[in-house]
């Protein structure tokens, strides 16, 4: 009887215990939330790592880069070293896993002490999800400077500036330094130089001639694909060629009033384009399926394709791969201009920015910590390595790197430029200043024919606003319908498609959206004007 | 009178009530876990239920739990633009043909597979079968995903790669990316991953009838076909209808075999997208990519509301027709 009891007593606080863990995982989810607009509760992560950090030695900051393909994924080698070193800070990192993983922790209010994006710069500035840099600016780095032209463009209507882009730089500053020749992120493409001379060396001077060429792969390695692109990079370098201003996604000036992209005249002959390659078989159908940004560097590299389409650096990276793998051939870069109407507008206001969110549970250490990466020292570490042991400075105002910056397996595995969190354009298109190589050729072409327009990237959008909600759903339809007119089976589907994609952005509220836009451009334009 | 009332009234009380608890306390311990049951829905499926209001409000998420009470009333704004949305056809008829056609194809199949296996009297053979119709169903979506690619895909699958070499085709079919194809592959991946899962049920159901009823059959002079139509089919024939109003109540997220989001999720890609989209991925991508989660809110609700009508409806009609239902 009394071991019965027991039992029964023992099996009641069973379940009590377990009722009660029930209860407050909820409550503590609930916590969790509160998060999001407390900033005193700490995430997770971070609780487990505050004990090192009271310690008073290094301090460890939780960062989460979104994006997935983000090729150094963890806070080592030589470049991160040192900026611990100098900086007192290590950081532990999460890449995403893909494009919703940020949003799912900013609604949980899940999120680490920093976060670098370019997706969800719109979203992340607000005051309930980030600190202002401008407050912790003036409360624990006074000395941290920022010129006013980046301020001015990353203020939202709060009067407040979340983060600052990396990547970025005015035409002027772009101008004074002939070494800055461009970053990694334009396009290019590779075609394979054994096979072009088996052709004959036929000329790649004209966008008809490579289509020509193209088809002469076709007919004489049936079993090569003609051409092969990263699924990032599919539309850019031709959208260049036919005369298209901006992207899929952005803004186009004729004289004084903007315009979306797709509404340009040069649109049209760009869809026809990219659908006579898929009609003629020179492209892939599932080429536009890849969620991997690895295949088309596999068909490249293993000798499957002819012509790969990625970035400016994509003939030198595929051929320190080929040659790794013992291949016997090589990859030359297309020139950057193939066409009489190329044009390259550059409406960026840079690529992506780092955030200190209210779950940051140092925001003196994390200000600080940007403070040293944006100053100068700060900025050539994190882009060309350690002074000395990567690279030199010369005299004429570029380093002198020790390394190929091609080399992926090199820059990657050290941990050069991916750290810039904060950093510029002129920085970054130094690192692409190597006398001789391909990309260096490349970016400097591109530099001559590129408009500075970054009065367009003003045209930006409030989180939470109707027009970003609007912007959003005009984009997600581009982004399925333009894919129906690369597949059309003829030209005549293929133009019926694009006014179907025109006529649904305009049912969504695509003239809403542009009469908002101009008002927005007519505002601000005159920022960069003194 | 009044009194008169009260008193029998607390009398009846007195007497019922110790009996009562009597019963309560022999069968304290199933109470206990029943309650634990009961916690369990209150907390993870009855309280997160308030946030249906976000659909009629106009919700942002960084106002935090306390936002969906204090944001402001728009109304059916969402619903409408949810129906006013280019793609609103075309999602919906992918969400109702995808799942029909999952009801039509692969609720049958199990049932089938099952008469089929309790035909077999070879034991070994029969487990052999069961284990391997079974074993997909432990395999998660995302690897079955991974599998396909390798047999399935234009370049490096295995199977277009075999039937060229058969010279049966002279182009490799494009099943993952082709719109065409998508809804066949779905039902059929769906089935083969599910169906023998489901076998054991019915098995089981199988299992229940009286072996005299066979033996008096047989005696009668009845061959194969006419027992398994008179004697099997009908001894199954609850279970079924069970199944089959589980199965309807959740017809719109895949039926018995469900994964209509796995399978739309993993399989959909920017080309078989006219076929490929269906409301729980369009509400996923729009509520957590877009951060619009009133919107999201909406239009699962609609969802819902269709599902609970199908359920009611389905079980109305079985109790009608068959006399078994589920309530």
């Amino acid at each position: 009887m009394n071991r019965n009891k027991g039992k029964k007593a023992l099996l009641l606080s069973l379940i009590v215990i377990l009722a009660a863990t029930l209860l407050s995982a909820c409550s503590g989810n609930n916590e969790g939330n509160k998060g999001s607009t407390n900033a005193n509760t700490a995430s997770p992560s971070g609780a487990a790592s505050e004990s090192p950090a009271n310690g008073g030695k290094v301090k460890e900051l939780s960062l989460f880069i979104d994006m997935s393909w983000y090729p150094v994924k963890e806070w080592k080698g030589p470049v991160a070293e040192k900026i611990t070193e100098k900086t007192g800070v290590k950081l532990n990192v999460t890449v995403a896993t893909d494009d919703k993983q940020l949003p799912l922790m900013i609604a949980s209010g899940d999120l680490p002490d920093l976060v670098f994006t370019n997706a969800n710069i719109d979203r992340l500035s607000d005051s309930k999800l980030s600190y202002p840099w401008n407050e912790l600016i003036s409360k624990y780095a006074p000395d941290f400077k920022i010129d006013k032209t980046r301020i001015a463009i990353h203020t939202m209507d709060d009067g407040n500036f979340y983060t600052v882009r990396n990547a970025f730089a005015t035409q002027e500053e772009m101008a004074l330094n002939k070494y800055a020749v461009g970053s990694d992120g334009n396009p290019g493409i590779a075609v394979r130089e054994d096979i072009l001379k088996e052709l004959g060396n036929p000329p790649v001077d004209t966008i008809e001639n490579f289509e020509k060429v193209l088809g002469m792969v076709k007919q004489k390695y049936p079993d090569m694909i003609p051409m092969i692109m990263d699924k990032d990079w599919i539309e850019q370098y031709f959208l260049q060629q036919l005369g298209v201003e901006g992207l899929l996604d952005g803004w186009y000036e004729r004289d004084g009033k903007v315009d979306y992209a797709i509404r340009q005249p040069a649109m049209l002959e760009f869809f026809k384009f990219m659908n006579r390659l898929y009609r003629e078989g020179y492209i892939l159908a599932e080429n536009f399926a890849y969620t991997n940004d690895q295949i088309d560097d596999q068909y490249a590299t293993s000798g499957k394709a002819f012509a790969h389409s990625h970035t400016v650096s994509v003939a030198d990276t595929d051929n320190i791969k080929v040659k790794d793998a013992g291949g016997a051939f090589t990859f030359k870069m297309l020139p950057s201009a193939i066409s009489s109407k190329t044009k390259a507008v550059s409406s960026g206001l840079g690529f992506a920015g780092t955030f200190i969110t209210k779950n940051n549970k140092d925001p003196e250490a994390s200000i600080k910590f940007l403070e040293f990466l944006a100053s100068d020292e700060g900025r050539k570490l994190t882009m060309f390595g350690v002074e000395g042991e990567h690279w030199t400075w010369n005299e004429e105002g570029h380093p002198d790197l020790k390394y190929d910056p091609s080399d992926a397996d090199f820059v990657n595995g050290n941990g050069i430029k991916w750290w810039y969190l904060y950093n510029d354009g002129v920085m970054e298109g130094m690192l692409s200043y190597v006398p001789g190589a391909q990309k260096t050729q490349a970016l400097m072409e591109r530099k001559a024919f590129t408009v500075y327009k970054p009065e367009l990237g003003l045209i930006q959008l409030q989180p939470d606003s109707e027009e970003k909600t609007l912007k959003t759903k005009i984009d997600e339809m581009i982004k399925n319908e333009k894919v129906k007119i690369y597949l059309a089976k003829s030209e005549q589907e293929a133009v019926v498609n694009y006014e179907s994609m025109v006529k649904n952005a305009e049912k969504i509220g695509l003239n809403r959206l542009t009469d908002w836009a101009n008002q927005t451009y007519q505002k601000k334009k005159d920022l960069f004007k003194k | 009178m009044e009194l008169d009332t009260r008193a029998t009234g607390a009398t009846g009380r007195r007497v019922e009530q110790p009996q009562v608890w009597k019963r309560f306390k022999k069968q304290k311990t199933l109470h206990l876990f029943v309650g634990l049951g009961m916690i369990f829905l209150l907390i993870f499926a009855y309280t997160p239920m308030f946030g249906i209001l976000m659909a009629f409000k106009s919700y942002s998420i960084s106002t935090g739990i306390k936002g969906i009470f204090t944001s402001e009333w728009v109304g059916l704004k969402h619903f409408d633009e949810f129906v006013n949305d280019y793609q609103f056809g075309t999602i919906v008829r992918n969400t109702l043909m995808l799942s029909f056609l999952k009801v039509i194809f692969a609720f049958p199949a199990p049932i089938l597979l099952a008469i089929l296996l309790n035909e077999v009297k070879n034991m070994k053979f029969k487990r052999f079968v069961q284990t391997i119709s079974y074993l997909p169903h432990f395999i998660s979506w995302v690897v079955v995903g991974g599998i396909a690619f390798a047999f399935l895909s234009t370049d490096v699958g295995m199977v277009n790669k075999a039937l060229m070499g058969l010279g049966l085709i002279d182009k490799p079919l494009d099943i993952l990316t082709n719109p065409d194809y998508f809804w066949g592959f779905a039902v059929g991946s769906a089935v083969w991953k599910e169906m023998g899962w489901w076998t054991i049920i019915f098995l089981a159901a199988i299992a229940g009838i009286n072996p005299s009823l066979y033996e008096a059959a047989q005696i009668d002079g009845a061959g194969r076909l006419a027992r398994i139509r008179h004697i099997t089919f009908p001894g199954m024939k609850g279970t079924i209808v069970v199944v089959l109003i589980l199965t309807i109540g959740s017809i719109l997220g895949g039926g018995l075999v469900g994964s209509n989001f796995e399978q739309a999720f993993l399989f959909g890609n920017s080309i078989n997208n006219s076929t490929s989209e269906i409301v729980q991925t369009y509400a996923f991508k729009v509520g957590l990519r877009d951060g619009r989660f009133s919107y999201a809110a909406a239009i699962d609700l609609v969802q819902s509301v269709i599902s609970v009508v199908l359920i009611f409806s389905s079980n109305y009609i079985a109790r009608r027709t068959s006399g078994s239902s589920l309530f």
